[in-house]
């Protein structure tokens, strides 16, 4: 089936078997490897893009969802020319990643929530429970706190 | 010093190329066929409809596989049995692969794998090492269940038992833990002319090189193994696993590449977990409460292939703990069961040791009414080197100065009168809890060396080689940073090559704790001898001794006569450096407060004073501390793969039934550290690596156990890890339930 969708600001097309999830054609077919997948069950959030500016579990997406709505991943963060998100420079800056494969998630989730409403990070709680959507295994969370902190300050 | 991270910026963009991500003209995807069962006997494998599915190239099972080698070993005892890389008759563990189907895609090889059809005769599990032990007969004919039965230390004299004020003994256990790197395993695999070029999420690229070449009778230099970004480790990215074998043989003979990225499901089920051990610790004191003896007896569950045999041993080796005993005697018996092998994660071998040895503490100051803090305090070793009577040298350290600086940040005095109010006013039990832990860095002999080079360019750059291999730890900027420093250059004049065997030709990559300490000391001689060499070059150049050339940031000074390295290249020169063991120390603390409703475990404070020796870079050891305690957090309290029976994981719903630790898990923390240099280095450091997963789990429990003392009826001896609500409230209404 044919399904046309926005990624990251274009507009494409991609010819998918039904059965194909949102993260497979994302990676596959549309070449954007940073779109990670951690457990392919949607616990970990490895794999968050923005859905019309909602995160979600790209994994958990069949690509006919997204038809006709916008998709955003880590792809689309970076400015026209080539300056980061406040997010992405605060990440490095509080050592919000080692191994980094967690981080285009966390990035996603934290663009879509800070977007939505950026009080978020203002409480600790809201932002523990926020975070707690995904895993990182290097890091404690401790970086991805404060640079969700530091992102908003920005 | 912190420095901003060379890799972060195609990490934080999305253009990491972990394995996964590589493109590579013509490449086929590997799917694994793995029954659930643990232990059948493999009577057939009908792979005829999986043979002629759309986009099948291959379905290999073992009768492909006559001409390929066993999987090698990398635990070298005698009497192994063979590890072959399929199935040949008999599955002995859930998941091991039967089959391996190589498809155009990874959706058309799992279509196929589902259509392979074994034919399968269960047998009887043996999920654990008692349960093994009693078996009637060996998980292979003609070979023990036992693979491995040590004794470290001399036994402890009978007197020693009678003699002391008081002995305690206890059944502990160390459950399994799913390692659970977010980046599970994967490699590509792409033919070459007489040899393979090999991209794999691995920890020990020169011995993936080296095994592979072994089980496909190849030489060494025909294959080339490149490390790209790696999604984490933690010990379960070391071996050569079978999986590898067979993706290597696929390609070879399909004359395509092949790449295999394993599931979570798989990884869940089939990859190696770590601890696993069943332990009796017996401890001894006399009434002024110095231990006297340690007694430590380990059965580990080693799953169905021996590779992490050797871990429990360091279980052994570190059965003094932080103290000064002089009697301690491990014996470590490593036993086959039908589960998946157990091997290293994080701490390996050193968190199963510290806790069982720090719960002991904790009942011989219960027993004798003595304050826990004040009795280790007592027993720690104060002089250096200490030689324990298992075969340690600890190396330096102040070990009761970690242990003052985390009483003044656990301040157990305002919690002890918190927790006596609460015991008369009534409120939730509240407990206090230490541990104390002397870890081991660098590796055993054998890997107690590594390697590295540096060169001069002709554009003024410096290329630094050396053979460990990042999984996240921030070698792209600490590393060069350090040959910098040596250099006297800026850093963003150094570039690091590390994780291909084709640029860098000896190592040992990156696990126990090694690779500032054993690669950073290869680098930093490396560094100066490239200066030695630089200087010699041009007094030769220039007729005058060497000894009146002078190097100042890349520029060679005699006299009048200047001339920048650069014209000298090229010029290299490499490092082999050796050395023992480094010992990292520290002491941990927590504060717990329990829900009696509901048994949840609520850690109101987490101490760490952490002694790493040197540290070169404070926010890549800090995020290490971090890490490793998160890390400890789990073992300690929600992580385990529950087995059935015959040793078949209970984790149907994946990471819904693996609980890991989020955001919201991490408690309040303090944090601290204290820096004994080690002595057997060139930087002074020690391993950072693995603390927290040392620490933590014996510090929460003994918190734990001590919020219970006070409840009337409860039994803290039911405390078992990990401390899920259910074990908790049960331990709390002393086994009602």
């Amino acid at each position: 089936m044919r399904i046309g969708f926005t990624l990251d600001g274009r507009d494409v097309a991609v010819d998918v078997e039904p059965r194909r999830t949102l993260a497979d054609v994302l990676r596959d077919d549309l070449g954007q490897t940073g779109v990670h997948l951690g457990c392919e069950h949607g616990v970990c959030g490895t794999c968050t893009v923005l859905v019309d500016g909602e995160p979600v579990r790209a994994c958990l997406q069949l690509t006919a969802q997204v038809a006709r709505r916008h998709v955003r991943t880590v792809a689309g963060l970076e400015g026209p020319d080539g300056a980061l998100d406040p997010l992405q420079e605060a990440f490095s800056t509080e050592r919000g990643l080692q191994c980094g494969f967690c981080t285009p998630g966390f990035l996603m989730l934290l663009r879509g929530a800070l977007d939505e409403d950026p009080t978020v990070v203002d409480d600790p709680a809201r932002l523990d429970a926020l975070l707690a959507s995904n895993l990182c295994r290097c890091t404690g969370y401790e970086g991805i706190r404060n640079a969700a902190r530091r992102a908003r300050d920005s | 010093m912190t420095l901003a991270r060379v890799e972060d910026r195609r990490l934080v963009t999305g253009r990491g190329r972990f394995v996964a991500d590589l493109v590579e003209p013509g490449c086929l995807e590997a799917a694994f066929v793995r029954p659930r069962v643990a232990h059948a006997d493999l009577a057939g494998l009908d792979v005829t409809v999986a043979r002629s599915m759309p986009g099948v190239h291959a379905v290999l099972t073992a009768d492909d596989l006559g001409g390929v080698d066993d999987v090698p070993a990398l635990f070298g005892g005698d009497d192994l049995p063979p590890w072959r890389p399929l199935v040949v008759d008999r599955v002995r563990h859930a998941g091991e692969p039967v089959a391996c189907v190589v498809a155009d895609d990874r959706h058309r090889a799992e279509d196929a794998a589902g259509a392979v059809v074994p034919d399968l005769r269960e047998l009887p599990g043996r999920p654990d090492a008692a349960t093994a032990l009693a078996a009637d007969a060996p998980l292979y004919d003609g070979h023990r269940d036992v693979v491995l039965d040590q004794e470290l230390g001399e036994p402890v004299a009978e007197a020693t038992w009678a003699d002391a004020a008081v002995v305690v003994e206890t059944d502990l256990r160390q459950q399994l833990l799913a390692p659970t790197s977010l980046e599970a395993r994967a490699i590509l695999v792409r033919p070459e002319p007489g040899g393979l070029t090999v991209w794999c999420s691995h920890q020990y690229p020169h011995a993936l090189r080296d095994g592979l070449a072994a089980a496909l009778g190849l030489d060494t230099g025909a294959v080339r193994v490149v490390v790209p970004d790696v999604g984490g480790a933690f010990g379960g990215k070391s071996p050569t696993f079978p999986e590898y074998v067979v993706v290597a043989v696929a390609a070879q003979r399909l004359r395509r590449p092949v790449r295999w990225v394993e599931d979570r499901t798989e990884a869940l089920w089939a990859a190696t977990r770590g601890r696993g051990q069943a332990q009796r610790l017996r401890m001894a004191a006399d009434a002024e409460g110095r231990i006297t003896a340690i007694d430590l007896h380990v059965d580990a569950a080693i799953g169905a292939h021996p590779v992490g045999a050797g871990i429990p041993v360091q279980t052994g080796l570190a059965a003094s703990g932080a103290y000064a005993v002089p009697e301690v005697h491990a014996r470590i018996r490593a036993v086959l069961t039908t589960t998946a092998p157990t091997f290293a994660y994080r701490g390996a071998g050193r968190p199963e040791a510290a806790y069982a040895v720090e719960r002991g503490v904790d009942l011989l100051a219960r027993r004798l009414g003595l304050d826990a803090v004040e009795l280790r305090r007592r027993n720690l070793v104060r002089d250096f080197p200490h030689d324990t009577p298992t075969g340690r040298r600890y190396d330096s350290g102040d070990y009761a100065a970690a242990l003052d600086r985390a009483l003044e940040l656990l301040e157990p005095d305002t919690w002890r009168a918190e927790q006596a109010r609460r015991r008369d006013e009534g409120g939730r039990p509240l407990g206090v809890g230490v541990a104390c832990y002397v870890e081991r860095s660098g590796g055993e002999p054998g890997i107690l060396e590594e390697y590295a080079v540096v060169e001069a360019r002709g554009d003024g750059g410096f290329v630094a080689g050396v053979g460990t291999s990042s999984t996240g730890q921030s070698h792209e900027t600490v590393f060069p940073a350090l040959v910098a420093g040596v250099l006297g250059v800026a850093p963003d004049r150094v570039r690091l090559v590390e994780g291909d065997t084709a640029a860098v030709p000896e190592g040992h990559g990156s696990f126990a704790s090694r690779s500032l300490q054993m690669g950073g000391a290869a680098l930093h001689g490396a560094a100066g001898a490239l200066v030695v060499a630089a200087r010699e070059r041009a007094a030769a150049d220039w007729g005058v001794d060497v000894a009146h050339v002078g190097w100042d940031g890349g520029t060679l000074r005699s006299g009048e006569r200047e001339t920048s390295v650069a014209a000298l290249a090229p010029l290299c020169a490499e490092h082999r450096f050796s050395s023992p063991p480094a010992f990292p120390y520290g002491v941990y603390g927590a504060v717990v407060e329990i829900d009696p409703e509901l048994g949840s475990v609520d850690v109101l404070r987490l101490v760490a004073v952490d002694d790493y020796g040197t540290v070169v870079d404070h926010g890549v050891v800090h995020g290490q501390t971090l890490g490793s305690l998160t890390q400890g957090l789990g073992q300690a309290l929600y992580e385990d793969v529950p087995l059935d029976a015959d040793g078949v994981p209970r984790l149907e719903q994946g990471l819904l039934d693996y609980l890991l630790p989020t955001a919201a898990e991490i408690p309040p923390l303090r944090l601290d550290e204290t820096a004994v240099p080690a002595p057997d280095n060139p930087l002074g450091a020690k391993g950072a690596g693995e603390a927290g997963c040392i620490g933590v789990p014996p510090a929460v429990v003994n918190a734990v156990a001590d919020a219970l003392d006070g409840v009337p009826g409860a039994d803290p001896s039911l405390l078992a890890m990990p401390l899920t609500p259910a074990t908790v409230w049960n331990a709390l209404w002393g086994g009602a339930r």
